[in-house]
């Protein structure tokens, strides 16, 4: 009991400094700055954020509502154009969509007009990979997020669940080096996110896949990160890093052992001091009639 | 911001380039035609078009065709508009009667009902009457199967109100299906008047009788070629003009 | 059953009719009308042959489809309409693309389209005429100007309702202009476009017919306007009533294909 609490203190005490010193990191992020013209004047999203990944690593990035969690992920998939600082994944710049980078969005995002192989070929269709080997490592994924036998049936036929498991499906064959995840369990219920989380760790067991994952769950973030980064309120800034030490394979049974308690409980006090900030922030937008 | 952005985001840009293209167009097309290159015979200079617009006016008397061919279309609407509300509160009525026949109904939807103009020439004649009752049939569709539909999707709980009132099923009607099926019964005047007002013109330049319609097929018919040009152009004006009207009037009476 | 001392009811099913009343007053309705016709055909109430016997126009059906010419002219409006689809489409689908993807684009001259949409296309056939001569030329530039309209306005508009994500989600793996049109927006926004075609093709072959009738010398509108004019009625009536099924079940298969109701959704 106390070696568990000794190390978890050393771990956060000693995180930020451990941070960046990952060896040959696959993704760096290097002081960046992101900013947007509102109603209410120029908005700072993200101030000066540096935070590296290093190949095989799980990192998941965790914040209140309005951190710029989504801005973050939005600049490192390269959808969005940093204002200042540097993205570089697998040594190369970032400035547009890299090939090297997956993304999977919060939002329902399977084409409902195509069947779910023919979802999870999409990238491949792209790169124009022959049409008879596509289909064979579609396949593949398929069965990696568990839903053989639904190849050719339609997102509509789906849960919303399986829905996003085509979503991750058509990610993971694209065979990024890292895969960047916003919240992709945000819609679902309780039950069905600790299942897909158990299904995210079997598959990051199985592939060693690079993984960033941005969310707002804690118990999430604690059981499927190596590492975590805990983002203060607009401006977006790293407040703190965090080592999760728990031994790996894990399933979504570790959420009931002490040290899991005393990680979430850890990163909840950080986490309530940025909270409430937003909180604060939001009623003030609202008493001046602004949108929060 | 520069002032490239403040340029792009300004609301003015968007008018000034569509007018500033049909400008640029049309000094393109008097040069090429000045200069010979395209026949003036097939394309003449858009000045020449302008010019032509006040003889219209004056000579061919286009303001007494358009009130001509406004008069059809208010006889045709007013008619269209009777009897498409009316039959659609009858098939409301009767259920067996809506169940057998709507589909058919929606099929004269988008039936080409314009292509009986040769048989309403025979019933008819080649006059006035022709022009109304083709305007006629082609609105009579749409009026029909919204205000069916107004009613239909009247919210139960509105009905529900009058039933716990206990109102006679002729009020029930005036007081509450009705009212609440206008502004479901309005879109339908809308599309069904366009048709009619779209099949009035049509129709007078295809039996070359009426007003505007007819101008056109005059025009044409002399060679008056920038004549026809401006005929056309006057026809396209005033379209767009009671489209406009139209699309106010309904704005006006449904405020939500 | 008895020994176990459970009683079990039955429920039994209201006998359903051998026939639906609905059906029923269908088929009332028609024969109905039908009896109304031939009942004012023989009265004489109407100059002759203005309301033909059922039975004049069922002969004139059949010599219509055992002439060969009418195959001729048959070919002839399809070919016009095919083409006319072709033209006026594609150029309505490229519009509606471009109006569609830019903001910019589709406030300077939607509005145009909008506008010019209503209004009666056939009033510009004497240009048709003076452009492209007598031929179908003129006829395929009036089905084409006809349906270029609601094929672009639809598409413009299918292309602003699709969903962000698909977009986010092609160019977050990288698809090129290509990949995005043909795999991404298209397939979005099919029932808007479907829905411009089926309005589009119901335009174009009244454009192509109308401007038939008006100056031609092969086609069925031509056809119909021969059969007025030396005043064959029952082949005026077997005319329209081809014609008639042609355009509705064309609107029907494509509205299927679309699933979608018709004016239901204006």
């Amino acid at each position: 009991m106390d070696a568990t609490a000794a190390a978890t203190a050393s771990a956060t005490k000693s995180g930020t400094e451990r941070s960046a010193a990952a060896p040959d990191p696959i993704l760096s992020v290097d002081r960046l700055v992101k900013r947007f013209d509102t109603r209410e004047g120029l908005v700072t999203a993200v101030d000066g954020l540096s935070l590296t990944v290093a190949k095989g690593e799980f990192v998941g990035v965790i914040g209140p509502s309005g951190c710029g969690k989504s801005t973050l992920f939005n600049v490192i998939g390269g959808l969005i154009e940093a204002d200042e600082g540097t993205v570089t994944v697998a040594g190369q710049p970032v400035n547009g969509p890299h090939p090297a980078i997956g993304m999977l969005f919060q939002d329902e995002s399977t084409f409902p007009w195509r069947t779910v192989i023919d979802n999870v070929a999409f990238p491949l269709e792209i790169a124009h990979v022959p049409k008879a080997e596509r289909h064979d490592r579609a396949r593949h994924f398929v069965r990696l997020v568990g839903l053989d036998g639904f190849e050719k049936r339609y997102p509509a036929e789906l849960s919303g669940g399986m829905r996003q498991r085509v979503s991750m499906a058509r990610t993971l064959a694209a065979q990024p080096e890292i895969m960047l995840m916003d919240e992709p369990f945000a819609a679902l219920d309780e039950q069905t996110r600790l299942l897909l989380g158990d299904k995210l760790l079997q598959i990051q067991q199985e592939l060693r896949q690079t993984t960033l994952l941005i969310t707002h769950s804690i118990t999430e973030a604690v059981q499927l990160s190596d590492r975590i980064l805990v983002m203060t309120y607009r401006p977006g800034k790293v407040k703190r890093m965090v080592t999760i030490e728990l031994p790996r394979p894990r399933s979504s049974e570790i959420v009931s052992s002490d040290e899991f308690g005393h990680y979430v409980a850890r990163i909840w006090s950080d986490l309530r001091e940025e909270a409430t900030k937003g909180l604060r922030d939001d009623e003030a937008h609202l008493l001046r009639g602004q949108h929060p | 911001m520069s002032s490239a952005t403040a340029i792009a985001r300004s609301p003015a840009l968007p008018f000034v380039l569509g007018v500033g293209t049909l400008v640029v167009a049309l000094a393109i097309l008097e040069l090429v035609v000045s200069l010979g290159l395209v026949n003036p015979f097939v394309m003449p200079m858009p000045t020449e078009v302008f010019a032509a617009l006040p003889r219209l006016i004056v000579e061919e008397h286009a303001f007494q065709r358009f009130l001509l061919t406004a008069t059809e279309a208010l006889t045709a609407g007013l008619l269209v508009a009777i009897v498409g509300i009316a039959a659609g509160a009858l098939l409301y009525r009767f259920v067996l009667l809506r169940q057998a026949t709507e589909t058919w109904v929606a099929a004269a939807a988008s039936a080409p009902t314009v292509l009986l103009y040769p048989l309403f020439l025979v019933i008819f004649g080649r006059n006035s009457a022709t022009i109304v009752a083709m305007g006629f049939v082609a609105g009579l569709a749409p009026i029909i199967l919204k205000t069916l539909e107004g009613l239909c999707t009247t919210r139960s709980v509105l009905i529900n109100v009058g039933r716990s009132f206990n109102l006679t099923p002729s009020q029930q009607f005036r007081k509450i299906l009705f009212p609440a099926a206008l502004p479901t019964i309005f879109v339908g005047l809308r599309i069904g008047l366009i048709f009619t007002m779209l099949n009035i013109v049509g129709v007078e330049f295809l039996i070359n009788f009426g007003g505007l319609g007819q101008l056109i097929n005059e025009m044409a018919d002399r060679y008056d070629i920038p004549g026809t040009y401006a005929a056309i152009l006057f026809v396209v004006l005033v379209s767009v003009l009671v489209f406009i009207l139209i699309e106010r009037l309904e704005r006006w009476l449904r405020p939500e | 059953m008895a020994e176990t001392g459970v009683t079990t009811t039955q429920v039994r099913e209201p006998a359903r009719p051998f026939v639906q009343p609905v059906t029923l007053l269908r088929i009332a309705l028609i024969v109905g009308i039908l009896a109304l016709w031939e009942a004012l055909s023989w009265s004489g109430l109407l100059f002759r042959d203005v309301v033909p016997s059922l039975l004049a126009i069922g002969r004139a059906l059949i010599d219509t489809f055992a002439d060969a010419g009418f195959y001729f002219h048959l070919y002839t409006t399809t070919y016009e309409i095919a083409l006319a689809m072709l033209i006026g489409g594609l150029s309505g689908l490229v519009v509606g693309l471009l109006l569609g993807g830019s903001p910019l684009l589709s406030k300077a001259y939607e509005v145009y389209l909008y506008y010019l949409g209503p209004c009666p296309k056939i009033i510009f056939f004497p240009l048709m005429l003076l452009w492209f001569g007598v031929g179908p030329g003129s006829k395929i530039a009036m089905g084409a100007i006809s349906c270029f309209f609601p094929i672009a306005l639809n598409t413009a508009g299918g292309m602003r309702e699709i969903d962000r994500i698909f977009i986010r989600v092609g160019r977050s793996f990288r698809a090129n202009t290509w990949q995005m049109v043909t795999k991404i927006y298209l397939p979005a926004m099919r029932y808007p476009v479907i829905n411009g075609i089926r309005l589009g093709l119901g335009v174009a072959l009244i454009g192509t017919l109308l401007a038939e009738t008006k100056l031609s010398n092969r086609g069925m509108g031509f056809l119909v306007i021969q059969a007025y004019e030396f005043f064959r009625m029952p082949e005026m009536y077997a005319l329209l009533i081809i014609l008639f099924v042609i355009a509705i079940g064309a609107n029907a298969l494509i509205g299927r294909m679309g699933g979608i109701a018709t004016i239901k959704r204006a």
